[in-house]
């Protein structure tokens, strides 16, 4: 039996190859996914472990959530300084900084060139730090040129940031920091780490004064590296150390803030890898439809052959393991090519990161045995499990089939109505429980009832396919006699349409959500900005960044409040925290001006106009939860774990702000040491025409080359056109899954035109021309594709109608009806497509050859 | 007849095809023995149940009434398993057509009942027969390298390998030109004369039907008569006999 498998194997070449492509993409893009990012955290935990070698002790503020370190006083350094042992004590203060590199230079289409360009930001951060001599050689800066900054505008950048804009020592550059935009002479380059690739990141090092200036933070560090003397046992000095020190500032370990700075990194990293393995897992299940359907037309195919098995004495279960066997060894190949092409993937993706401006460190790939073990498994266990049903299949040919050239009737379609539709039901079930009932991993059930549901719809698709295939194919059967015959074929195997057109519907349908929901996010954020906003103008960061990360310097916004124009200027800011006794943190706003004046609030009680020092507004779910009223005084809990009460003044339905917490700069600047805005609000004053005062806005803004300015429709159409860009990242990813699927239109329509050969010669025998044959094939294929286009849409649309009623707040459920008409359309045109071989090899069929008896 | 010198015998075998007013009776009432060691024809025209006969004699297809003996054994009293192994031990096949596998050489396809079972073949069998059916030059060739004449003899010689009580052979000649017909009818008139093989046929051909030692014609289900060691001429006058 397994030389008869492996016989079978090697004489089906072509069309299990074509079931290998299936799953070699699916383990590709798992395994690829894998040592991707195995290989980034690799280089990373190098990075982390060199930046805290040397280092013994570390002093700074506790950050229990968030990510922004909340800063220390500098008066702790002194004390540090003073225990016995000690012997290095460097104090670090760090904040942000974007290097502006001077006109001309590189730049995205359609900016100014007269501008200068911001270097980095729009996604990696930009770092700054601070220099003092005795730091050097407990930071990762290696000084390649130049010097360390030793003058108030020194500036030292690192070698990425200085290729990238063209940077070299002794040039003068504008920089952009919490304090404004200062022009700082370049004393040095330096590169971080092995070869200065820290995910696009720009890191700027000035001195440290300098730095205390710029950052902010005059009187505060952000932490200190101690050095001891190595004949001491660091867990006294740590104890020592630990006894003085007041709330929310710790003392660490340097091993220990590496496995904290892992720890942080791998949760970001397990973010990309979660996505790229679900589209992974969409890529295999799409393949399991493919392998599925491969195998039952070659065991169809074989009906006389296995038959003739059968009669001559193979038992059922011999004729199974054979098909079995056939499985694994095309699943073992398949996986194995697979993991090989992971790595090249890989590379890709790599690669693709580095033009998205996130530069990976180039070290050696790393593939893990447990990437390969999965690749493996993935691609066995897929191939296998698709192989079951066609295996039984294939014990159920009853010897007589032998010597008879009759089909075996299909089996009555009932039963599969009810499994359909039980599946189906299931699936819609876990769907629905997974988006309205909270719980924990609501988001696998949501992600499993999907499946559930893709599985139901494609048992239920052949009952649809012969009545699609009528009425769809009815305007092509007028066409002539090959638009008729095409029909008839998409009819006569309604399992084998449907099944094809099943693996196309899954990626149609996921496309199809994403294309809803981003429609229907941009409604929803194009109604909240016109209602909430009631300024003239908008100034915030160019594209697409973390608001407790980047934003624009306050410096600006107390600019703009300087000119006659205008006459209301609010800045706000994002900061993290959480209620005293909830586990979740979440993000607050804090306001510096009359907020109210530029955004509408509805309100429930009290004003937001009260709103001072030590007060805060509270969202009206979370003042329902926690029996807070007007009058009332809310603690809530900071990153470093120290808490504050504040005074409810206000209580505001939460649709008008999306944060449930707003707090003045005052209070947010005594407990967050973040000092980047994220708005600047902007009202013309009376009498002043609107593009007069967009002239002056512009010209304070100009020396800040990463701010933009808009007006509320403007800002609607940046946040549309970054939703969009997000959104199709997701769909180009999905891709894949789709390519998958016309693959398996093809493999299909090869397989049942070399069972159709006879037919084919006949048709040709009697005069039908090759033509006539590809368009027969053609439009077989632009049946079974509308056949899955209509059904994806189909289950999009539920699917993606229910995502947005559950998500509810910030969306307006929109339903997309051009795009999602081009994915029927481009479905349609890549069943044309996926016609192309088999139709030229349909009318190739040699005629003699294909009537020929035997 | 003796039942117990019977290679395979039907007792009052009947078999209905379909239902309500489409019911095809292809056997109607048939009892017949087949005797060891003998070749015995199937004869009769196009509808007359030849085929089906075959068909559930060699346990392919089940009869809606009465019984089929392979030797001692009733194959109504087997599960399908049991039925499997009783072909694979005691009954070889030769079909009109589709006889081999296409992926596997003629050698690999004389083996493959052996192989099935899990055994290897008796080098000395195999020879013999191999040489019996003159292939010995062709054994390294796929089935589509091979002529219909000898795609057929390695069909025969498949059969034979292993040692089966009884051969049944479903028109083996059908598709041939009467050379081939006749090298393989003869090397199957050998095997019943030197090597005691069993061997039932169906067939429309009078003139291999006459390499048998006994032709049973069958007419609308039932059996009409049958000749003992007949000539084709025999036959031919049998047949028309009938026709008329």
């Amino acid at each position: 039996m397994l030389k008869l498998a492996l016989k079978g194997v090697l004489a089906h070449k072509v069309r299990l190859a074509m079931t290998a492509v299936a799953i070699v993409l699916g383990v590709a893009f798992v395994s690829g996914t894998y040592v991707f990012t195995d290989s980034i955290t690799r280089s990373f935990e190098q990075l982390f472990r060199d930046a805290n070698a040397g280092v013994d002790l570390v002093v700074q503020g506790v950050s229990d959530f968030g990510t922004t370190v909340p800063r220390i006083d500098e008066g702790i350094l002194a004390n540090v300084k003073a225990v016995p042992g000690v012997e290095v004590a460097a104090p670090s203060v760090s904040g942000s900084a974007q290097i502006v590199a001077p006109a001309p230079c590189e730049k995205g289409p359609g900016a100014d060139p007269a501008k200068p360009c911001p270097i980095g930001g729009n996604g990696p951060p930009t770092l700054g730090f601070s220099y003092v001599p005795e730091g050097v050689g407990l930071t990762t800066f290696n000084l390649t040129e130049g010097d360390w900054p030793a003058a108030a505008d020194d500036v030292l950048v690192n070698a990425h940031t200085a290729e990238a804009g063209h940077l070299a020592v002794g040039d003068v550059v504008d920089v952009i920091t919490p304090a404004g935009v200062e022009p700082f002479h370049i004393s040095g380059i330096a590169s971080f780490g092995e070869d200065d690739s820290l995910m696009g990141a720009t890191l700027a090092v000035f001195g440290f004064d300098t730095a205390q200036r710029i950052f902010d933070s005059e009187g505060q560090i952000s932490s200190i590296s101690v050095v001891l003397d190595p004949l001491l046992d660091p867990t006294v000095v740590q104890a020592q150390i630990s006894s003085f020190l007041p709330d929310g500032v710790e003392v660490i370990t340097g091993a220990d803030q590496t496995e904290n700075n892992l720890d942080e990194f791998a949760s970001g990293i397990g973010f990309i890898n979660t996505i790229l393995l679900v589209i992974a897992g969409v890529a295999v299940f799409v393949g399991a439809f493919l392998i599925q359907n491969t195998f039952r037309i070659i065991v169809a195919q074989r009906t006389r052959e296995l038959a003739m098995l059968r009669a001559i004495g193979a038992t059922a279960r011999q004729t199974t393991t054979m098909v079995i066997l056939e499985a694994l060894f095309v699943g073992v190949v398949a996986s194995a090519i697979g993991i090989g092409v992971g790595v090249l993937i890989a590379f890709g993706l790599k690669s693709a990161f580095g033009a998205f401006g996130f530069g990976l460190p180039a070290t050696a790939l790393v593939i893990a045995p447990r990437t390969i073990i999965v690749g493996f498994v993935v691609g066995i266990v897929v191939t296998l499990g698709s192989t079951l049903v066609p295996a039984r299949k294939a014990a159920q040919v009853p010897p007589i089939a032998a010597l008879r050239d009759v089909d075996t009737p299909p089996r009555s379609l009932g039963r599969r109505i009810a499994v359909g539709v039980g599946v189906t039901g299931l699936g819609l079930l876990m769907l629905l429980v997974g988006l309205f009932v909270t719980f924990d991993n609501a988001l696998s059930v949501v992600g499993l009832g999907a499946l559930v549901t893709f599985v139901g719809v494609s048992l239920v698709a052949p009952l649809i396919a012969r009545g699609f295939a009528r009425w769809v194919g009815g305007p092509m059967a007028r066409t002539g006699v090959a638009g008729r015959l095409a029909q008839e074929n998409a009819m006569r195997r309604p399992r084998r349409t449907a099944s094809t057109a099943s693996a196309l519907m899954i990626g149609v349908a996921l496309v199809s959500v994403i294309a809803v929901f981003s429609a229907s996010a941009k409604a929803g954020v194009a109604d909240v900005f016109r209602e909430q906003f009631s300024t003239d103008f908008q100034v915030r960061l160019t594209g697409f960044s973390d608001p407790t990360a980047a934003g624009l310097p306050p410096a600006l916004g107390a600019a703009l409040r300087t000119l006659p124009e205008v006459s209301v200027v609010v800045t706000d800011r994002f900061g993290d925290f959480r209620f005293a006794g909830d586990t979740e943190a979440g993000f607050l706003l804090a306001v510096d001006g009359p907020y109210d004046q530029v955004v509408h609030i509805d309100m429930v009680a009290g004003s937001p106009a009260d709103l001072g020092p030590g007060d805060a507004l509270v969202g009206r779910a979370d003042s329902e939860r926690l029996g807070i009223r007007v009058g009332d005084t809310v603690t809530i809990q900071f990153a470093s774990l120290v808490t504050a009460d504040l005074r409810v003044v206000g209580i505001y339905e939460d649709t008008a702000i999306g944060l449930p917490l707003v707090i003045d700069y005052t209070t947010y600047e005594q407990h967050i040491a973040f000092r980047l805005d994220r708005f600047v609000y902007v009202k013309t004053a009376a009498g002043v025409d609107l593009e007069q005062a967009r002239v002056a806005i512009t010209a304070v803004t100009d020396a800040y080359p990463s701010a933009a300015v808009t007006d509320t429709e403007e800002l609607i159409g940046d946040l549309e056109s970054q939703i969009d860009g997000l959104l199709n990242l997701l769909v180009v990813l999905l891709a894949f899954a789709i390519i998958i699927a016309l693959l398996g239109i093809v493999n299909t329509l090869a397989l049942s035109i070399s069972e159709r050969k006879r037919e084919i010669g006949l048709l040709r025998a009697v005069g039908m021309q090759r033509r006539q044959v590809r368009r027969m094939v053609r439009w077989e294929a632009v049946l079974i594709a509308l056949f899955g286009g209509v059904l994806g849409l189909a289950v999009g649309l539920a699917l993606g109608i229910a995502l947005v009623v559950a998500v509810g707040e910030g969306l307006r459920l929109t339903i997309p009806g051009g795009q999602l008409f081009t994915y029927l359309i481009a479905a349609g045109l890549g069943g044309v497509l996926a016609a192309a071989i088999p139709a030229r090899r349909g009318a190739k069929l040699d005629i003699l050859d294909a009537i020929a008896y035997e | 007849m003796n039942a117990d010198t019977a290679a395979a015998r039907v007792e009052n075998a009947t078999k209905v095809y379909g239902s309500g007013d489409t019911t095809v009776t292809a056997l109607d009432d048939v009892t017949i023995s087949f005797e060891r060691g003998k070749f015995t024809a199937i004869m009769g025209p196009s509808g007359s149940g030849k085929s089906t006969l075959l068909h559930c004699v060699a346990g392919l297809d089940d009869l809606t009434g009465g019984s089929v003996f392979i030797g001692s054994v009733r194959l109504g009293d087997l599960k399908d398993k049991e039925l499997t192994l009783l072909r694979r031990e005691k009954v070889g096949f030769i079909f009109q057509a589709f006889n081999l596998i296409p992926t596997l050489d003629a050698a690999e396809n004389i083996t493959l009942p052996v192989n099935i079972a899990g055994r290897d073949a008796d080098p000395a069998w195999f020879d013999t027969v191999v040489d019996t059916v003159g292939l010995r030059d062709r054994l390294t060739h796929r089935p589509s390298e091979l002529s219909g004449g000898q795609q057929q003899r390695v069909a025969a010689a498949r059969a034979l390998v292993s040692r089966p009580e009884i051969v049944f052979a479903d028109e083996p000649s059908g598709n041939l030109d009467s050379k081939s017909s006749a090298e393989l009818l003869g090397f199957m008139r050998r095997a019943v004369d030197e090597f005691g093989q069993t061997i039932v046929m169906v067939t429309h051909d009078a003139h291999a039907a006459a390499f048998a030692d006994r032709v049973v014609f069958l007419a609308d289900g039932r059996q009409s008569g049958e000749l003992a060691d007949p000539t084709a001429d025999q036959i031919l006058e049998y047949l028309k006999s009938l026709g008329g």
